[in-house]
């Protein structure tokens, strides 16, 4: 599994995701990866709190959560505060608006193990220095904003 | 009166009121006019009011009324009740343009009963073309009028039904569809709370073979995901594109093993299945892959290349996976749960398995019958 590049500082992850299982899987993944996962809710109103409370990187944004689909909202308040970034997580891609609502992309559920690996290099890279230099996952999607800043680099 | 005062004066209608009177007959387009079972009005416009000055016989017995009754009024007593206002309006345009007009008018009789009218209007002038009067001419038309009114109705009753039943066969097939979402995405989400499971579980397990166990469980997993990831994907959920999911497939396996050395390489024709099918190809697909990354090389640094071919030859899909490892001399696969696995979804899919030796390295082709279970 890749592991988090020692030159490039890790991120501090946000995970908003209605699923016990799944939160705790990407969880485990994350910080496998070397990063650290700062945070976890599971509605949007939990998620707001979250944003407001912690200082984060990066936020995987399930669609669907406890109160309904109320993700994208939140994937536009996060970005709306400017300091970390959103993806989306979500087994139904269609709901996504246009514009994506400020999040860098989507990521396909289900995903495969090595799948989510290669978007969590892809995204650190992002994140810390874009645009990534790897190639984009597959079965990942980046938002048309970043379709063009980002994707030239594979 | 003086005959020929009354022909200077343009009166020739009472010249022929007179002719018929006095003489018993005269004028023959006179006679044809009086006799018709046409009814036919003159009206007199440099009078006031327009009156009627010639009413015939016929337009008599259409209204109900007497001659005496009708001489000298404007036509205007015809109308009643349901008389469409627009269509009065449009007459007294015509009459104010001296313009040619033909409508049908609900019309009145004397007994208050209403009759549909196909009402002729001309206007009449001289030689020096002056306006002398207005000739016009009468049909009872309630019977076609009737028929259409039916037809019209009919037509909306019809028209209402169809759009009652449309708009029953767009909720029901929002319904299904929002149906078929919701099933989607719960498929979706339990198999990666499966996959999920697996991988934690596996974590917490010391023992290296259960590992590997759960690992090949997990990437069987991970290939239906695939397949399902691809399947909606699309609007159109009843077939299943085999070249992208291969390209889709391998690069995630392959990209897996993290070994720099290995590079993989796809000739790929376009080829779509039913959806039924897509299943059993994606597993068979997996486990030879996976068995080829595992087993084909020597693992010592020289270049690794795995090719995949998909193409259609003598009424078969055929799936070719090549690598150019050590070579496994009469290899078929052996007894493996993975190689018995790829045995009966072959059979399930009546496909052949064949394995061969591509010197350096070994080949397997699967054969898949285009015709079994069609689209």
């Amino acid at each position: 599994m890749s592991s988090v590049d020692s030159r490039i500082e890790p991120m501090r992850v946000l995970i908003i995701e209605d699923e016990a299982l799944l939160a705790m899987e990407l969880e485990g993944l994350v910080e496998e990866a070397g990063h650290t996962v700062v945070g976890w809710a599971t509605s949007s109103s939990e998620a707001h709190t979250l944003v407001d409370s912690v200082e984060a990187d990066l936020a995987f944004v399930d669609i669907h959560l406890s109160d309904g689909p109320t993700g994208i909202d939140v994937a536009r308040y996060i970005t709306g505060q400017k300091c970390s970034m959103a993806v989306f997580m979500t087994a139904n891609p269609k709901r996504i608006p246009e514009n994506f609502a400020g999040a860098v992309g989507v990521i396909a559920k289900p995903y495969t193990i090595h799948g989510l690996m290669a978007a969590l290099q892809y995204l650190h890279e992002g994140v810390r220095h874009p645009p990534p230099a790897s190639a984009l996952p597959i079965g990942f999607t980046l938002a048309p904003p970043y379709r063009t800043s980002w994707a030239g680099s594979s | 009166m003086d005959w020929k005062a009354i022909t200077d004066g343009g009166d020739d209608w009472h010249m022929t009121d007179r002719l018929h009177a006095e003489h018993g007959k005269g004028d023959p387009f006179a006679a044809a006019i009086r006799a018709t079972r046409m009814a036919m009005l003159i009206t007199d416009p440099r009078q006031n009011d327009n009156p009627i000055v010639f009413a015939n016989n016929a337009f008599l017995k259409l209204s109900g009324y007497a001659r005496d009754e009708v001489m000298g009024r404007n036509c205007r007593f015809l109308q009643g009740p349901a008389t469409d206002p627009q269509t009065v309006d449009r007459i007294r345009q015509a009459l104010i343009n001296r313009l040619d007009i033909n409508v049908d008018i609900l019309n009145y009789r004397r007994d208050g009963s209403s009759f549909w009218n196909a009402l002729y209007i001309s206007p009449v002038s001289n030689e020096a073309g002056e306006l002398q009067f207005f000739f016009a001419s009468q049909l009872d038309v309630t019977d076609r009028k009737e028929t259409e009114h039916r037809i019209a109705a009919d037509k909306e009753r019809f028209e209402k039904a169809v759009r009652e039943r449309t708009s029953e066969l767009e909720a029901s097939l929002d319904a299904q569809r929002t149906l078929l979402h919701e099933v989607d995405h719960r498929v979706k989400n339990n198999l990666q709370m499966i996959s999920s499971l697996i991988v934690m579980q596996s974590r917490s397990i010391p023992d290296e073979n259960i590992k590997r166990s759960l690992h090949a469980m997990l990437e069987r997993i991970e290939a239906l995901s695939t397949v399902h990831r691809r399947l909606y994907q699309s609007d159109d959920v009843s077939s299943f594109d085999i070249s992208d999911f291969i390209r889709d497939l391998v690069t995630d396996l392959a990209a897996a093993t993290g070994r720099p050395s290995l590079k993989t390489s796809f000739d790929l024709d376009p080829i779509v299945v039913p959806a039924d099918k897509a299943t059993p190809v994606a597993l068979i697909v997996n486990e030879l892959v996976t068995n080829a990354l595992k087993h084909a090389f020597k693992a010592d640094g020289s270049e690794e290349l795995l090719t995949l071919r998909l193409f259609r030859r003598d009424d078969r899909i055929r799936i070719e996976i090549t690598d150019n490892g050590n070579g496994m001399p009469a290899a078929n696969g052996g007894s493996s749960f993975g190689m018995r696995l790829v045995r009966s979804l072959a059979r399930q899919l009546q496909a052949d398995v064949m394995w061969s030796d591509a010197a350096p390295g070994t080949r397997v082709t699967v054969g898949i019958p285009e015709t079994i279970g069609g689209a």
